[in-house]
C-alpha cells in the first residue's frame, strides 16, 4: 500500500483500539459510550480515508455513503442509548442535572 | 504487513467489545458493545477491500451501518418502554 494510505490506516486501527479499550474498561456506562461512540466513527473515518488515498475514484464514492452514514446514523442511536440509561437508572449520577426536565416530562 | 497489524487492531477490538457484550452489566452496555464490534468489521471490510484493490465489498459498510444503526434504535426504544411498564403498579 502506498505510504500515505497506509499511515491512515494504521492511525485509525490505534483509534480503534482505543474505543474498544475505553469501551470494555471505563466504570460507568456513560464514560463507555462516550468511549464508544466517539472514538469508533472517527477511526472508520480514518480507515476508510486511507482506503479512498488507496483505491481512487469509484471506491472512494462507496466509502464517502458509508463514513456519511455512519457518521449522520451513530451518533443519533449512541444518544438514544444515553437517554434510554439515564431514564432507567438516574440514581447512579452525582449530580443529575436533567431530573428537573425528566420530572416534568413523565409526572409521577 | 500494515493489513496485517490493522486486522489485529480490530479483532483486538472486536474481542474487548465481545467481553463487554458477556459482562453486560445493562442491555445498553450490550448494544453499544455490538456497535462497536460492527464497526470494527465494517473497518476490517475497508482494509481488506484495499489490500485486494477491490471495490465491489465497499456496499457492504454502507449496509453494515444502516442495519446497525435500526438495531440499536429498536434497542434503546425497547429499553426505555420496559422500564416504564416496570415502574407502572
Amino acid at each position: 500500500m502506498n505510504p500515505v494510505a497506509s499511515a491512515f490506516v494504521l492511525l485509525g486501527a490505534a483509534t480503534m483500539v482505543l474505543a474498544g479499550v475505553g469501551l470494555l474498561r471505563f466504570r460507568s456506562p456513560y464514560a463507555r459510550f462516550h468511549a464508544a461512540g466517539k472514538a469508533s466513527p472517527v477511526a472508520f473515518l480514518l480507515v476508510a480515508l486511507g482506503a479512498a488515498i488507496e483505491l481512487g475514484g469509484p471506491a472512494a464514492a462507496r466509502l464517502a455513503v458509508a463514513a456519511a452514514a455512519l457518521v449522520v446514523t451513530l451518533p443519533v442511536g449512541v444518544h438514544q442509548l444515553f437517554r434510554a440509561v439515564h431514564r432507567s437508572r438516574p440514581r447512579t449520577l452525582r449530580t443529575d442535572e436533567l431530573a428537573d426536565a425528566r420530572r416534568r416530562a413523565e409526572p409521577g | 504487513m500494515i493489513v496485517a497489524l490493522a486486522d489485529a487492531a480490530f479483532i483486538v477490538t472486536g474481542v474487548c467489545a465481545l467481553v463487554r457484550l458477556v459482562r453486560g452489566p445493562t442491555l445498553a452496555d450490550r448494544v453499544v458493545a455490538l456497535d462497536v464490534a460492527l464497526i470494527s468489521l465494517m473497518a476490517g471490510i475497508t482494509v481488506g477491500a484495499a489490500d485486494a484493490g477491490d471495490s465491489v465489498v465497499l456496499n457492504l459498510p454502507v449496509v453494515i451501518a444502516i442495519i446497525g444503526f435500526t438495531a440499536t434504535v429498536a434497542a434503546s426504544r425497547f429499553i426505555e418502554r420496559e422500564r416504564r411498564e416496570e415502574s407502572q403498579p
